[in-house]
């Protein structure tokens, strides 16, 4: 799989890695002291920004394994930036980058319009939330509260994720520094080409 | 002896770390989580050097985190029958309800401990290079994250610098923290296209000096898998089995 890629792709991915590393890490903070006071359903608001990475660089980079490797990648660097989450992280990194591949696998790679976006911040809502289900212990909850974390999720997934990744990225490929990259090429029956 | 999980195996103690928390996981009892967490603080003093004061700080935020849990579990916990022990307000508390609630905060407090354990005794370049010679990570990712890690003293200085370039400019005039914290949102797009200009140069620098990301068989910087691992693993499963197994000898 890895043999198809570029390294300033990788690189890329990376870099992007540490700067939502930073962004994920203040979440954290954010969510955590929330937690405290509303209980676990305090990070569902703001769950669907820790998928943007995916999102984001499937979107520019459109190649098979984007999504997983980015959001692995992100994790593991905000592991080694010091996050007292701790290794634990890189396994749900796996597995929300595995929630957006999913949607993005289902569409043979060919599409990458917002809806697209959207369904795979909900795809990771939903695969991150299964994860979450066995370790947070959520069975203990009633099925109504479990309900509601879920609703919650999938909306901050798709909004947060989904909406604000292509936003960031759309903001990104009108600076021009994305050329070179797969979002910038040009499309069937685009008259610049 | 003090310095054992320091030298400790990283993607070792990585699998060992997860293996425990996934057994955690299981365990709906306020007993097993408790006394796990008492162990890996045991095993951390007895075999490291960490600061304990950066580790309380750090914990702060999981000790709320773990409060929140109880109180949830208590409020949102299903129907379970029962006599009631304790009521506040007018939520009633059975014993099941009130076993979940202290299991889960303490399951918060196991997991944290363990994260903690791994953060303070584990060097991030020696952690990415293990999971590259003993998890057979490709090399083009384990130095792709190396770079983008040796990068973020750089990012760190960008953002600063973006962010008085955009002041001098007359883009911010709001005083409180908040609206600070929203506008520092218009930074990110210059940071991500000065990231993405990094990311080119760095990896043509690399390129031009020979690195092709194969997979390779000899490293200038090797990291072993030796007796201080096994020994350390020994130690870890003994206190999760004793942990897991408190039904048969504490009664």
């Amino acid at each position: 799989m890895l043999k198809s890629w570029k390294l300033k792709e990788i690189v890329l991915m990376s870099l992007f890695a540490v700067v939502f590393g930073i962004v994920y890490l203040l979440f954290l903070h954010i969510g955590n002291i929330w937690a405290g006071f509303v209980g676990p359903i305090a990070y569902e608001w703001i769950f669907g920004i820790w998928f943007i990475v995916s999102i984001i660089c499937m979107y520019i980079i459109r190649k098979p394994g984007a999504a997983v490797i980015s959001e692995t990648i992100a994790a593991t660097i905000e592991v080694v930036l010091g996050n007292a989450v701790g290794p634990r992280l890189i396994l749900s990194g796996v597995i929300q980058g595995l929630g957006a591949e999913a949607v993005f696998a289902a569409t043979r790679y060919k599409r990458f319009d917002l809806w697209v976006l959207m369904l795979a911040g909900v795809g990771s809502s939903v695969f991150s939330f299964a994860y979450g289900y066995l370790l947070g212990g959520f069975t203990v909850f009633s099925t109504g509260y479990v309900a509601l974390m879920l609703g919650i999720r999938i909306l901050s997934g798709a909004l947060l994720a989904g909406v604000g990744g292509k936003a960031v990225a759309d903001g990104l490929l009108a600076t021009g520094s994305l050329r070179g990259y797969a979002i910038s090429r040009p499309k069937k029956g685009d008259v610049r080409a | 002896m003090r310095s054992l999980l320091h030298r400790m195996n990283p993607s070792v103690k990585f699998l060992l770390i997860t293996v425990c928390m996934f057994t955690m996981a299981f365990f709906f009892d306020p007993w097993t989580p408790l006394i796990f967490c008492v162990g890996v603080l045991l095993l951390q003093v007895l075999f490291s050097q960490v600061d304990w004061k950066k580790w309380t700080l750090f914990m702060i935020p999981f000790f709320i985190t773990a409060f929140g849990y109880f109180w949830t579990t208590l409020v949102f916990a299903k129907e379970s029958s029962g006599p009631i022990i304790w009521s506040i307000g007018s939520v009633g508390v059975t014993e099941i309800q009130l076993d979940h609630a202290l299991s889960l905060s303490f399951r918060v407090l196991a997991f944290s401990s363990l994260s903690m354990l791994f953060a303070l005794t584990t060097n991030p370049v020696t952690f990415i290079l293990s999971l590259m010679q003993q998890l057979k990570l490709s090399p083009k990712i384990a130095y792709g994250i190396l770079v983008g890690f040796q990068f973020l003293p750089v990012i760190k200085d960008e953002f600063i610098q973006i962010q008085q370039a955009q002041r001098l400019r007359g883009m911010f005039q709001k005083k409180n923290a908040l609206q600070r914290l929203l506008a520092s949102r218009l930074v990110l797009i210059p940071l991500l296209a000065g990231a993405v200009r990094k990311a080119e140069r760095s990896a043509f620098a690399m390129e031009a000096r020979g690195f092709t990301g194969e997979p390779r068989s000899s490293f200038f910087r090797v990291i072993t898998v030796g007796k201080v691992d096994a020994l350390l693993v020994a130690l870890f499963l003994f206190v999760l089995v004793l942990s897991c197994t408190n039904t048969f000898w504490l009664s």
